[in-house]
């Protein structure tokens, strides 16, 4: 299925551009993120979770590819997290999310759109998890750089790595 | 949504890009003082994750200069390299032996956004005579920012803006030929038309009278 990557155990799941996966712990997840969020789902005691790479806010009606969006691949994130943990996830799920960089101008004759997604995605992301009453936890957003994410399921604790930087956690 | 790019379209693309390859050519080998030469190698439509391994593994750390588009088309130009490549550029402008500089400096930092100043002007002179628009309306790019950074993200921020139109995106890739022994170009040209000016080339050009 597109989008949604299922995890063995002990593996390292890359998710690419406009994908989703859920995996179990002890499997961690990983993405690359510049202006793209990308959002982190858990449940702690149920050891699954997930990680979207989420690249626009709106699907505006677009169904072929769910993982792209804000809106298609947050729900599909979700309920395949709680299918995985047999409808016992109400009110555990936490999320962390990452990204949304704005990294260089891109000129005329649209200057501000490319710098303006990553806060876009942030914003529609913010929304969609407060409409799900899902708490976020962490975040490491926006400036002008990219982030390398790896999503530890087992302990919920996500790793960043950014060009030339130190390794940071939340 | 796709823009279906094929046939005299395509064709149409390469051949502009290649004069603006051309122009770059001609600016570039005087700039460096040896024969240099850009060629077009791929006109790629392809989908996000394919693009956003056009610079190599998306994980991999590379050194690029970014600059906008001002004038009649949108959106950006990417000279990119390895460390490697891009110090030994600084070298061969500096009259040091290649090998010389092993870290970036401000010297070597200036010789990077230099060349790509003169490489992204000169492809865009060149590729702007054969635009609906005409040379009459400049084409220039804005002053390349220098940046470290993932391949991956690099592109991700790069193909945006097309992203937010199409589900298959499309970049037009240079790369560099030295005739000097021993100098390492192991640089990527890359061109991203934002979605308006991918809409008007591949629209609107095809039964312009030049399109070869």
């Amino acid at each position: 299925m597109v989008g949604n990557a299922a995890a063995s155990e002990s593996e390292i799941v890359s998710v690419a551009i406009g994908q989703w996966a859920v995996a179990a712990a002890p499997s961690r997840l990983r993405t690359l993120l510049g202006s793209c969020v990308g959002v982190v789902v858990y449940d702690r005691k149920g050891r699954v979770g997930g990680l979207a790479h989420i690249v626009l806010p709106a699907s505006r009606g677009a169904t072929d590819h769910p993982g792209k969006y804000a809106d298609t691949a947050v729900p599909a994130l979700i309920a395949e997290i709680e299918r995985r943990l047999g409808g016992a996830a109400a009110g555990r799920l936490v999320a962390k999310l990452a990204g949304g960089a704005s990294m260089f101008p891109t000129g005329a004759p649209s200057p501000n759109a490319a710098m303006n997604i990553g806060r876009l995605n942030h914003e529609a992301v913010e929304t969609l998890l407060a409409a799900r009453r899902i708490p976020i936890l962490a975040r490491d957003l926006g400036g002008g750089g990219g982030r390398n994410l790896l999503f530890d399921v087992a302990s919920g604790i996500v790793s960043i790595r950014t060009p030339g930087g130190a390794e940071r956690v939340i | 949504m796709s823009t279906n790019l094929s046939g005299a379209r395509e064709r149409f693309l390469r051949a502009i890009f290649e004069r603006g390859a051309e122009g770059a050519s001609t600016a570039l080998s005087r700039w460096l003082g040896t024969e240099v030469r850009l060629i077009v190698s791929a006109i790629d439509q392809v989908d996000l994750v394919e693009a956003s391994e056009a610079l190599g593994p998306p994980d991999a750390l590379v050194a690029a200069c970014a600059m906008g588009l001002v004038g009649p088309l949108g959106g950006s130009i990417l000279l990119a390299f390895e460390d490697r490549a891009g110090l030994a550029l600084a070298d061969l402008l500096l009259n040091r032996p290649i090998g010389t500089a092993v870290e970036w400096g401000e010297m070597e930092e200036s010789a990077a956004r230099e060349t790509a100043n003169i490489v992204g002007c000169s492809y865009l002179n060149a590729l702007a005579a054969y635009l609906p628009s005409g040379p009459a309306d400049e084409l220039a790019p804005t002053p390349p920012n220098l940046l470290r950074e993932f391949a991956g993200s690099l592109l991700q921020f790069a193909l945006m803006e097309q992203a937010m139109e199409f589900d298959q995106v499309l970049l037009a890739r240079a790369a560099f030929d030295a005739g000097k022994a021993g100098l390492d170009l192991n640089w990527t040209l890359l061109l991203i038309p934002d979605r308006r000016s991918l809409q008007a080339l591949t629209a609107e050009l095809v039964d312009d009278p030049r399109t070869p």
